[in-house]
């Protein structure tokens, strides 16, 4: 990866990405060993396809954890604004405008996101879990727990076509991430998440309009899952509102282990793409050896808990050695 | 020396304490203003309404002649008063010119659009500005967390220096640092003073008062009880004013 495209943000983490991409090699050979049918072509680009989604929310939610945020509401907005659109174009609306309709909610809905966090200073972790709820609710609500299907092949050529060979998503995504990357560490946005996330009294002393950073950081998140979202509904040509369930711990666990600090201030959007490739690559493998779902969850689950606290000693250790 | 500011009168109560009571002092062109007092004699006060942190209740300021009303920090950078804030309000997580330019970056196009930060120039105009200055730091992107007191100090300095600012209000600015550290930032203090920039100093520290005034203000009770050119007192004197103020 280019100097220019890490960045001064990234440089003093440029180590712990090239570590973890040293990391999915590694266990992307061990997987190998264990069952040649993990490392075919087909296997390997499948991995890539599943990852894609998550990459996208992420390389958003690195924003919200950099800007010392949370957003624990990400799979319950995409269950809504991928009901309601879909609907909506079943129903005979121009696809263009149901996706183009999909970004305005997802946008809007995170930009409220951040209005109650930063003008009402509700934690986001409380205000996220709060909207998380109702949104789910509305989805429900919505589709009465019907299944959504069949959306016109202009749109699923999104989630299901390829270029040269390479899976459409997977595409989206890399330029996602790449797009994510500059807006972290090479403009004014992205200076001012990180800032905001690393002292927001000090930020807003310096002239940073924390406010609507925080808005437009959550704005940001909502955007992503709407990419995410329309990728997911057009890959599996369909939805349901219950589609997005336990998300966000997927998506927050690729920020943590890419090396984004839960602390704000610091992160990195190639250390997230490594997240959640090594993220889909572990659950990929599980399936390939039989892994019940169940147990799925729960190797998930400790795969967080080790990642946060990986993250916690590194945080302390950083500390530990500034001087006042 | 030319006057930058005049405060005539200004008074500033919380509840039925006079916090400060009929201050009226003048701070000249490239001058070095000392404030000494023992606590609650309304140093922070006083300097907090300078920095437009607060509004006294009554009295005016003036600078370069003209009544202003300073309602907010970003009013008093604007009538270039710029304060170093006891946390210093670096963010520990940015690098150096990061915290030097955050809130005034500078931008350049990208494709001819979009706007993108200029790490490149704002690398160059802080180095500039720590060499007008003779600040060494080693290494311009890393961490300021990772800087020691004097250089976190230094850089906090700067990014004042590149406001412009015309007035630059510090408190206890060599409080917490080591003896060559304090060497260092008193030198830049002094540097300060050649580029006709004026400084406003709160410290308990007489040594370094004394080595760094031109003038030194001494507070009690509110008030402003004398003003003193620092050639002609002696330690002695300000320790009594301090103590027992004029009678």
């Amino acid at each position: 990866m280019s100097d220019s495209l890490i960045g001064n943000a990234d440089r003093k983490w440029l180590f712990q990405g090239l570590g973890l991409t040293i990391v999915v090699i590694i266990l992307a050979i061990l997987f190998s060993l264990i069952n040649p049918k993990f490392a075919t072509i087909t296997n390997l680009l499948n991995v890539l396809t599943q990852a894609s989604y998550y990459i996208i929310l992420a390389v958003g939610m690195t924003f919200v954890i950099a800007a010392a945020g949370i957003d624990l509401s990400v799979g319950s907005l995409l269950a809504l604004i991928t009901v309601v659109s879909f609907e909506l174009i079943k129903n005979g609306l121009d696809p263009i405008l149901g996706v183009l309709l999909m970004f305005l909610m997802g946008g809007t809905l995170g930009a409220f996101t951040g209005y109650l966090i930063s003008y009402i200073n509700i934690p986001p972790f409380i205000a996220t879990l709060g909207i998380m709820v109702s949104l789910r609710g509305l989805a429900l609500v919505h589709s009465a727990g019907k299944m959504h299907y069949g959306l016109p092949e202009s749109l699923t050529w999104i989630g299901q076509g390829d270029i040269i060979g390479i899976p459409v998503p997977v595409l989206i995504s890399l330029i996602f991430t790449l797009f994510g990357a500059w807006l972290f560490n090479k403009t004014k946005f992205g200076l001012h998440a990180r800032s905001v996330g690393g002292n927001r009294e000090a930020a807003r002393l310096a002239g940073v309009n924390v406010n609507l950073v925080e808005i437009l950081v959550y704005s940001f998140m909502g955007l992503s899952v709407a990419l995410g979202g329309l990728i997911m509904i057009t890959r599996i040509d369909s939805t349901q509102a219950t589609i997005g369930t336990s998300m966000e711990i997927h998506v927050i666990a690729a920020v943590i282990i890419g090396g984004t600090s839960l602390f704000g201030g610091k992160g990195t959007v190639y250390g997230t793409l490594m997240g959640a490739i090594l993220l889909s690559m572990m659950t990929n493998a599980l399936v390939i050896a039989g892994v019940d779902y169940f147990w799925q969850l729960f190797i998930m689950g400790i795969i967080v808990l080790i990642a946060v606290t990986i993250n916690n000693i590194r945080d302390k250790r950083f500390l530990f050695n500034s001087k006042p | 020396m030319q006057s930058f500011i005049k405060v005539e009168n200004l008074t500033k109560s919380y509840g039925g304490l006079k916090a400060i009571e009929e201050i009226t002092l003048e701070i000249r062109k490239g001058e070095i203003l000392s404030l000494v007092g023992d606590n609650g004699a309304g140093k922070s006060t006083f300097v907090k309404t300078l920095a437009g942190a607060q509004l006294p209740d009554s009295g005016h300021i003036e600078i370069d002649g003209e009544a202003v009303r300073l309602e907010s920090p970003k009013k008093a950078e604007f009538y270039g008063i710029g304060c170093l804030h006891q946390g210093l309000g670096l963010i520990d997580t940015l690098n150096v010119p990061e915290n030097v330019f955050l809130g005034r970056e500078l931008q350049k196009k990208v494709l001819g659009i979009f706007p993108q930060l200029d790490y490149q120039k704002m690398r160059t105009e802080t180095r500039d500005l720590l060499n007008q200055f003779s600040i060494k730091l080693p290494k311009l992107n890393d961490a300021v967390v990772n800087l020691s007191g004097g250089q976190r100090q230094t850089i906090a300095i700067s990014r004042l220096l590149l406001q412009k600012v015309k007035l630059v209000i510090m408190d206890e600015p060599m409080a917490a640092l080591g003896v060559e550290e304090g060497s260092k930032v008193l030198n830049l203090i002094e540097k300060m003073r050649s580029e006709s920039v004026s400084v406003l100093i709160i410290s308990h520290n007489l040594e370094h008062v004394f080595k760094l005034s031109d003038r030194i203000a001494v507070m009690k009770n509110g008030k402003l009880i004398k003003v003193l050119e620092a050639q002609n007192t002696s330690r002695e004197e300000i320790v009594k004013l301090i103590t027992f103020g004029l009678s």
